[in-house]
């Protein structure tokens, strides 16, 4: 290099600088550069991940999710009615239907400590009419029994956790709880034969008649006086009723439940929970006030039900125009079973 | 207990046998004998259930051979057989049961339920608890040799008249013949049409017969009562005279228990095999027709059906034999619902119709066999049991029904061919 | 330990009870002896008795009617509990471990459902009509309502510990096994094997009155 003056040097400091200031700032504003591109009219993403989510707690069926494996509900990822299932299973059903149990228990209590055991007025008259054959009796009992049966291992799926834990423990709890979903499950499909044959057994004599709605209007008599009434009264054309609805919703709901290996997705589960939930503890209510009216709500019932017979004086308080047919058809005081009996009118003879 | 009592049950204790174990081992108290006995379908009386009339066997067959009973007996605990239980069960074993076997078809273990009875029946005639007019047909059986006091001389004043009717020679004591006769002391005093047809069909096939002046009572009121020494001593009567007589066959008449005592009981009750062959009169019929040898002629177009004789057809195995010869003299023959094997009783045997305390339920008993014939509507009923018939009679007067009994035999004998009648 | 208890020494006393108890029923059968028939047979006695014990599988045609219930509660039952006692995984695998030494392939859990179903069904209707009609009424012991009771409660804690995840059910379940076992032979649940001679006797003295029962 030849000898330059302190000029070119200080000259060729100054380019130096100035080149490195020109990187510095292209270094710093190129970042900005989509700002600039964007200020003029490119592309907006806020959250990427916003849509993700969305998607993966959405419920919606394809195109708008696709999953390699297929089948039912395979599509939803996070199930957010889990949730409110949850909370309407713990903090209404649960809740709610305990009061109403509860207090079906304590109206029963009352109404017997106010009415007392309805008594028959008269007194018994020792002259027989039969009312139940052999088959509605057996088709009535074995309702009841399958009932009881999956109506107390029901109530330990429902409540059990509140009410027995504390008395059982966990351990404990838990054999009671897989020993009564294992009834549960395996005498359910028994219910729809026992629904069955109450219809076939009892279907005739449970049509509706005005004497019926006149029955109800004065209360069937329960607080006093007397309300008509044919073979069924009103209360028990409910029952019945009652009991088919009750029961097929039951039946429904829980062969959905029980075999939901049928194409079943989660939402139709929720459905089938929810109904069989709510027609359980109506049904098991009525069932309270059922049992109550039969056995120790009123004299007289129960053996109706057991040997198929009733006094006559107890058929004129509480079912006078099935009493008047009965006798009409020469059928009071006819009992088979204590020997050759004289039909209608005396005392049947005790045979030998 | 009084030694009657112990007499009984000692009997009773006898009667034990391997089919008797096996009965009330099997026996599931499925209640399916009553719907098939006539007694309780008739009045809906559970006591007549036909297993329930075994009672005191099964105390008997519960505290000798059973775990908890003879536990029950040893502690004391038992309900143990009394002399009352066989006073109480009584009406029960006899005045309610024909032994018409019904029961025994329809048992799903397979229970004999008549043969059940007819066992228990020998400790209730031990005891002395048999009907009175059970036990007067015995002893007139025995002492008289006929349970309605018929006696030979009854019997040769019936057999002139048929001689008279016919005109034909009734072979009486006649050695080397083919076929030995006997008649139920009911067809000899109420149905001696019933020897008039026998004689002029033999007569027209050629049979080679006689009746014993020795023995001709066929009835064996000792099967009815339940007493096999009487039995035996019936049967007896009947074999001495049949090996006296060197006969090949003895014919059974028209008389239901007859036709069992002789042809399936009387071996076993006199120890040996006997010494001839028992043929029914329907089956020797039959097979005279089938052989050619009794020719008929004619036809009746009543509609008529037939009854049953439970001995006879369930109980003794002759079942097709009056079907087939019924239809060949009566196209209008219709069969009951329940027919054959299954028919249902008259109400009146095994010892129920000299039982005049039973006559009450036997009449209601009746019912059944009177709704089979108002389902089919005939004015005619044809059978093969002279008991059987005064009893059908008898019920058929009393629920004022329009219905003619006639006898099988006399039936074909009306239409036997060249014979003036037919 | 309770679960030891009851597939371990009790089983082996109950298993001991049932069959040497069986063999001493059907001895006493035997032992009661049966006088020879000396009269003339239409038809072999021995082939009647074993046809009468396969027809009476079936009521005759004329009492189909009134044996409707009987014949459909009581097959229901019967089949139902054949089913699921031989043919339900946790038996076969008892059986083959425990008793014979060799099992066989196992009815799907459906069909054992089922079958528990049918027997259920079956065995209660026929426990609640012989407590209602008045014939059964009258001819039921207390044998008959203990035979069906501790059966029910066999075939209930089996249901309860169909999920087989605890012992305790499992060895309930083996308890009334075993008490069931232990009351068989001294009760009517003996017709299970007496049946074939009840059928059999009747069947062989009807063949030879030429009869078909």
């Amino acid at each position: 290099m030849g000898k330059k003056s302190p000029e070119d040097g200080g000259r060729r400091r100054r380019m130096m600088f100035r080149a490195f200031a020109l990187m510095l700032a292209a270094v710093l504003l190129l970042p900005l550069m989509p700002y600039a591109v964007a200020y003029v009219g490119g592309i907006t993403n806020p959250n990427p991940g916003a849509d993700l989510w969305r998607q993966v707690r959405q419920r919606e069926a394809p195109p708008e999710v696709r999953t390699q494996v297929q089948g039912v509900d395979t599509g939803v990822l996070i199930n957010a009615r889990g949730e409110s299932w949850r909370e309407f299973r713990m903090e209404q059903l649960i809740p709610w239907s305990g009061w109403f149990l509860g207090g079906m228990l304590v109206a029963i209590a009352l109404f017997y400590l106010l009415r007392g055991r309805i008594r028959i007025d008269n007194g018994r008259s020792g002259i027989l009419v039969q009312r139940f054959t052999v088959n509605q009796r057996m088709a009535h009992w074995f309702m009841a029994v399958v009932f009881t049966i999956l109506g107390l291992t029901g109530l330990v799926l429902l409540y059990g956790r509140f009410v027995l834990i504390p008395l059982l423990g966990p351990e404990g709890f838990s054999v009671t709880a897989a020993a009564c979903k294992e009834i549960h499950n395996l005498f359910g499909p028994i219910f729809p034969l026992a629904v069955l044959l109450i219809l076939f057994y009892f279907a005739r004599g449970n049509g509706f008649h005005w004497v019926d709605f006149k029955w109800l209007a004065k209360g069937g008599g329960l607080l006093g006086g007397h309300a008509s009434a044919g073979h069924f009264n009103m209360g028990q054309k409910l029952w019945f009723w009652g009991t088919l609805l009750f029961g097929l919703s039951l039946v429904a709901s829980g062969f959905v439940l029980v075999f939901p290996n049928f194409g079943q997705g989660r939402l139709i589960m929720e459905w089938a929970h929810f109904s069989h939930g709510i027609a359980a503890v109506l049904f098991i209510g009525g069932a309270f006030a059922h049992s109550y009216i039969g056995t120790l709500g009123m004299e007289g019932a129960l053996e109706a039900m057991t040997n198929g017979y009733v006094d006559a004086n107890w058929a004129k308080e509480h079912h006078d125009l099935w009493y008047a047919q009965m006798e009409a058809e020469g059928k009071v005081g006819v009992v088979p079973e204590r020997g050759l009996s004289e039909s209608s009118g005396g005392p049947e003879t005790a045979g030998g | 207990m009084s030694e009657r009592f112990e007499q009984g049950v000692a009997a009773l204790r006898r009667q034990m046998d391997a089919r008797i174990v096996s009965y009330f081992s099997s026996c599931v108290h499925c209640g399916l004998c009553a719907e098939a006995c006539l007694f309780y379908t008739e009045t809906g009386d559970p006591k007549y259930t036909p297993i329930h009339k075994l009672e005191p066997m099964r105390k008997l067959w519960r505290q000798e051979y059973t775990f908890w009973g003879r536990l029950g007996v040893k502690l004391g605990l038992a309900d143990p057989l009394t002399e009352q239980d066989l006073a109480d069960w009584e009406s029960l074993v006899y005045d309610s049961c024909t032994l018409c076997g019904r029961c025994s078809m329809v048992c799903p273990v397979g229970n004999d339920i008549a043969y059940m009875i007819r066992k228990e029946r020998e400790g209730m005639v031990a005891a002395g608890y048999a009907p009175d007019g059970m036990k007067e047909a015995t002893r007139r059986a025995l002492e008289i040799g006929s349970p309605m006091g018929v006696t030979l001389k009854t019997l040769q004043a019936t057999l002139k008249g048929v001689e008279r009717n016919t005109g034909l020679t009734i072979p009486v004591d006649v050695q080397g013949a083919e076929y030995m006769t006997l008649f139920s002391s009911m067809e000899v005093v109420n149905f001696p049409e019933y020897i008039e047809s026998i004689a002029r069909i033999f007569a027209a096939a050629g049979v080679s017969w006689t009746i014993s002046s020795e023995a001709f009572e066929a009835t064996n009121s000792g099967i009815q009562i339940g007493d096999s020494k009487a039995a035996g001593e019936l049967v007896g009567r009947v074999v001495s005279a049949a090996e006296k007589l060197g006969v090949q066959y003895v014919i059974s008449p028209e008389c239901g228990h007859a036709f069992t005592a002789i042809r399936w009981e009387g071996a076993n009750l006199i120890g040996r095999p006997l010494p001839f062959k028992v043929i029914h009169i329907l089956e020797l019929l039959e097979q005279l027709k089938e052989a050619g040898r009794l020719k008929l002629e004619g036809q009746t177009d009543i509609r008529l059906t037939f009854h049953d004789p439970c001995q006879i057809v369930r109980r003794g195995g002759v079942v097709e034999q009056p079907r087939q010869l019924l239809r060949e003299v009566a196209p209008g023959f219709v069969e009951m619902r329940d027919h054959g094997v299954m028919n249902w009783c008259c109400g009146g045997g095994g010892g129920v119709s000299a039982n005049e305390r039973a006559d009450p339920l036997r009449l209601q008993a009746f019912q059944r066999k009177k709704k089979q014939l108002d389902e089919l509507g005939v004015e005619t009923m044809v059978t093969a049991c002279a008991n059987c018939r005064i009893i059908l009679e008898e019920g058929i007067e009393h629920y004022g029904m329009d219905v003619q009994v006639t006898g099988l035999t006399e039936l074909l004998a009306e239409h036997l061919a060249g014979s003036a009648k037919s | 330990m309770f679960l030891d208890f009851v597939e371990g020494p009790l089983w082996y006393v109950a298993a001991a009870v049932f069959l040497v108890g069986v063999a001493w029923r059907l001895a006493a059968i035997a032992r009661a002896g049966l006088k020879d028939d000396l009269s003339v047979p239409r038809t072999p006695g021995t082939t009647g008795a074993v046809a009468t014990v396969f027809r009476r599988f079936l009521p005759h045609r004329e009492f189909m009617r009134p044996a409707a219930f009987q014949m459909v509660a009581g097959y229901a039952f019967h089949i139902g509990l054949f089913v699921l006692v031989l043919f339900a995984a946790p038996h076969v695998e008892f059986i083959e471990q425990r008793i014979l030494g060799f099992g066989w392939t196992p009815a799907p859990h459906w069909v054992f459902l089922l079958a528990a179903n049918f027997a259920f069904a079956g065995l209660l209707l026929l426990w609640l009509r012989r407590m209602l009609d008045p014939v059964l009424r009258r001819i039921s012991t207390p044998d008959d309502h203990i035979g069906t009771g501790l059966t029910f409660v066999v075939m209930f804690t089996g249901c309860m510990a169909l999920f087989e995840s605890h012992d305790f059910l499992r060895a309930l379940h083996m308890l009334f096994v075993d008490l069931l076992l232990i009351y068989f032979p001294f009760s009517r649940l003996m017709h299970a094997f007496t049946f074939i001679f009840s059928r059999g006797f009747t069947g062989a003295t009807m063949a030879r009155k030429g009869v078909s029962a």
